[in-house]
């Protein structure tokens, strides 16, 4: 699925970098190689004034690669502060300082909830994933919430989750108003598409489909009903610029992690 | 380690676990624990390998970029080991409540989510009746034994992280009826007298100090040692042969127990 001299991976990374403005004050957690590249991007290009904290730690750092964990110090280098303790970190994500976080999930439904947890009963799991950790935190807490996904295919993106570890706009319009949680996700980027959320409705929409895939392609990838409004355009191949950057931001590929795992 | 005993294993996934501990644990054929470990990785998968573990309760446990934690996610697959799961922050109130002494912390984390409702005896939804504001209340979580990695600590217990990163251990060490400190090195007090605000645990917060040098392998002891990029690899590959894996795990840490729970005779 690679056209022109961009790789499915640049793609992804560019794509949601386009969703970071100057407003974003994110900050990541576990296994976010794709993120963590987007948000060193966004803040290269049109989003300086992008806040970053590395591993919810690290302060406006610049590291010189991505290493295997994204929790590392060796993604803390040049930071303006290192936040050592829990004490630090948490009162910034609940008072709205701090106000942007990505996720992903083993699946995912059309309001942008995520599963992280387990596939099948909870008490007898058929795959035990790796847990939810500041999912179910962070998409209550931060008011800006944007999903990713490597694996874009009707066992991710399902119609029903088998447990909700994180939540994105719960169970439609007003879920989020009656727990007394602000925002929600704004954007879902994937390896077929870019999608967002309708405003009323809450749904899963289709906003571009990238280079080579169809929008029948998209639909039948998702496990649910997609919202599709008019002339669905080609998501934006990444920029000469875009693709050197991510090249020399991420040296080593960690980016590309994302996509062998599966 | 009583049989039983409820341990929280301090650290932040590939961040400075308390390894040599666990290894220990693992050798002393420790049965039964309660394991809590709000963000981890290789510490909880050689509980989990060893044979030590009843009942996890965790926030995440992952190797990240090195893949899945192999026995955490069997162990929990064939039900040897109980998992209750909990999200990072709600776990981290219910150790803060144990620390401060109260029934439950509230938190907006975690409202909506299945994560509450899976222990509605230690995380329930809850509406502040004078706001109106909806709420978790997450039950105060007391570890029985706390164990965290340093890199200097004195005889008395006074112990400090150089820079001082201490992320969940804080929590671990206040909310837990004993403490446990690992430590690179064994310094003088007047060193701790030289540069007080440095310290992160004092004395009389910690019960027992052990020396372990290089006690946090394979996991990193920023900045001193990274993690073992190359340890993670190599478990990841043996961890698809039961064998090579046992072998693997004599080697590095003990007796593989993989497996049922004993019943009791």
């Amino acid at each position: 699925m690679s056209g022109g001299d961009w790789t499915i991976d640049e793609l992804v990374v560019a794509a949601l970098a386009r969703g970071f403005d100057d407003e974003i004050r994110a900050f990541n957690g576990a296994v976010s190689f794709v993120p963590v590249t987007a948000l060193m991007l966004a803040r290269a290009t049109h989003a300086p004034g992008l806040t970053w904290v590395a591993s919810s730690i690290a302060v406006d750092p610049y590291p010189p690669a991505i290493p295997e964990s994204t929790l590392s110090d060796a993604l803390w280098e040049g930071a303006t502060m290192l936040q050592s303790s829990a004490f630090d970190f948490w009162p910034y994500a609940q008072n709205g300082r701090l106000n942007a976080f990505c996720f992903r999930g083993a699946q995912i439904d059309t309001f942008g909830n995520v599963n992280n947890t387990v596939i099948g009963p909870y008490a007898a799991p058929k795959i035990r994933l790796p847990g939810g950790g500041g999912m179910a935190d962070l998409g209550c807490l931060c008011e800006r919430v944007f999903i990713w996904s490597t694996t874009h295919n009707p066992r991710t993106f399902v119609e029903r989750l088998d447990f909700r570890s994180g939540i994105g706009w719960g169970d439609g319009p007003g879920h989020r108003e009656e727990l007394g949680l602000a925002g929600g996700p704004e954007l879902c980027v994937t390896n077929l598409a870019v999608l967002d959320f309708h405003p009323q409705s809450h749904r899963m929409r289709l906003r571009s489909v990238h280079p080579g895939v169809t929008v029948a392609q998209v639909q039948e990838a998702t496990g649910f009903d997609l919202l599709v409004e008019g002339e669905i355009p080609e998501t934006m191949a990444p920029s000469a610029e875009e693709i050197d950057l991510i090249r020399r931001l991420d040296p080593t590929a960690a980016r590309k992690r994302e996509f062998a795992a599966g | 380690m009583p049989a039983g005993a409820s341990v929280g294993i301090g650290g932040l996934s590939l961040n400075v676990a308390p390894m040599a501990f666990c290894r220990e644990l693992v050798r002393a054929g420790a049965r039964d624990l309660e394991l809590i470990a709000v963000v981890s990785g290789m510490s909880t998968d050689w509980l989990i390998a060893g044979g030590c573990v009843r009942r996890l309760i965790m926030g995440l446990t992952s190797f990240e970029g090195f893949g899945l934690a192999p026995n955490f996610r069997r162990a929990a697959e064939a039900g040897w080991i109980e998992v209750d799961e909990y999200s990072e922050h709600t776990l981290i109130c219910a150790l803060q409540a144990a620390a401060a002494g109260v029934p439950f912390m509230p938190t907006r984390a975690g409202l909506g989510t299945d994560m509450i409702a899976l222990h509605p005896e230690r995380t329930r939804e809850m509406v502040d009746e004078h706001s109106g504001q909806r709420f978790v209340a997450c039950a105060a979580l007391q570890p029985d034994i706390a164990v965290i990695h340093v890199h200097e600590a004195d005889i008395l217990g006074n112990a400090r992280m150089l820079p001082k990163m201490i992320w969940f251990d804080t929590e671990l060490v206040k909310a837990a009826k004993r403490v446990i400190v690992t430590a690179e090195r064994i310094v003088d007090t007047a060193s701790f007298r030289a540069a007080p605000e440095l310290t992160a645990f004092p004395a009389f917060a910690v019960d027992h100090v052990i020396h372990a040098p290089r006690g946090a392998w394979p996991t990193a002891c920023w900045p001193e040692y990274p993690y073992d990029g190359e340890f993670y690899t190599a478990y990841q590959r043996a961890a698809r042969d039961q064998q090579t894996f046992a072998e693997l795990f004599a080697e590095h840490v003990g007796p593989l127990r993989l497996g049922a729970p004993e019943t009791a005779a």
